[in-house]
């Protein structure tokens, strides 16, 4: 996957964001268990954003089937990200809590991402 | 307001490659216009700009643009800043110059002062949703920042923009019923809400 991204890189709605530093598929699965392993850490308060969406229907063949046959079948659902995208977002929590909710939600994804903060931001 | 001053190198090239071997060498591209004035193309140190950026506002702090080979220094506003999505290193500067008396349109930052009622009291949640405020003025009246007090806010209780009070001869360009901050219930406690009016329910019918 090729560039980074040009959109949606900026905190836009909260205060703190966690940035995608690697192009990558997240699955809506890896978004969900970010999400729950966020909004658990913060508990009451705070509000989260998740500001992308798995559009991307993906295609998979059965294990241990030849090659040929036609496409495989629909097997889940991806959002394309690429380095720069803000992929979460938060807001009404402290510095420190909202650092520890992004540590725990960049966890469950498969690229290394980093925690930005709105006013650091030009 | 604070003033800053900012050195800048005139550059004889365009294009991409010439920017290119600007950023190489740590300089950055930049663009000076304004009205009664041709656009400049110019350079900046690229450090020394990064180090700039983050110590002001950049929306609403005049910068003091000295160019190499100009007897004066041009009175600037930043408008726009382009950086690398991930990497965050400055890519492209607009500078727009300012004349003395002139309206502008600048962005100055809002800042929440005090605990809300909604907050303090019932464990409310401050929702921002404008973080700069679009105004309109004369460049010696720029406000360096907006404190707003929203201690009087109560939970789901909204502040306005028609609730500001501003000084003589700023003017705001967005309209008066926009919201700017609301106190609401986190969504963890609406949550638990309904599970307890369930969880009632279900009692009465048992």
């Amino acid at each position: 996957m090729r560039g980074a991204a040009h959109r949606g890189s900026k905190v836009s709605f909260g205060e703190y964001g966690l940035m995608a530093m690697e192009p990558t598929w997240i699955t809506n699965r890896q978004i969900e268990a970010a999400r729950i392993a966020m909004t658990r850490h913060i508990k009451r308060g705070g509000k989260v954003w998740i500001r992308i969406f798995p559009d991307k229907p993906i295609t998979s063949k059965p294990a241990e089937t030849r090659m040929g046959k036609g496409k495989g079948n629909p097997e889940g659902w991806v959002a394309v990200v690429k380095p720069g995208r803000i992929m979460f977002e938060l807001e009404g929590v402290t510095v420190d809590v909202a650092k520890r909710a992004m540590d725990l939600a960049s966890a469950k994804l498969p690229i290394k991402c980093k925690f930005v903060i709105r006013e650091e931001q030009f | 307001m604070a003033n800053t001053t900012l050195s800048a190198h005139k550059r004889d090239g365009t294009g991409k490659g010439v920017a290119r071997k600007l950023r190489q060498i740590g300089r950055v591209p930049a663009v000076l216009y304004g009205r009664d004035l041709e656009s400049v193309h110019l350079s900046v140190d690229a450090h020394e700009a990064g180090l700039l950026f983050h110590a002001i506002s950049v929306e609403n702090t005049i910068v003091e643009l000295a160019v190499e080979g100009e007897k004066e220094s041009f009175q600037t506003l930043v408008r726009e800043i382009q950086s690398h999505p991930s990497r965050g290193t400055l890519t492209h500067i607009d500078f727009l110059r300012i004349q003395k008396g002139v309206m502008i349109d600048v962005e100055v930052p809002l800042h929440l002062v005090g605990v809300p009622i909604g907050v303090k009291n019932h464990g409310g949640l401050i929702e921002q949703m404008m973080h700069e405020l679009p105004v309109r003025c004369i460049p010696s009246k720029i406000p360096h920042s907006l404190d707003v007090d929203i201690s009087h806010l109560d939970l789901n209780e909204s502040l306005r923009v028609s609730d500001l009070t501003f000084g003589a001869g700023v003017e705001v360009t967005v309209e008066a019923d926009r919201t700017i901050c609301t106190i609401t219930q986190p969504r963890a406690a609406l949550v638990e809400d309904e599970s307890e009016v369930k969880v009632a329910k279900d009692g009465d019918t048992e």
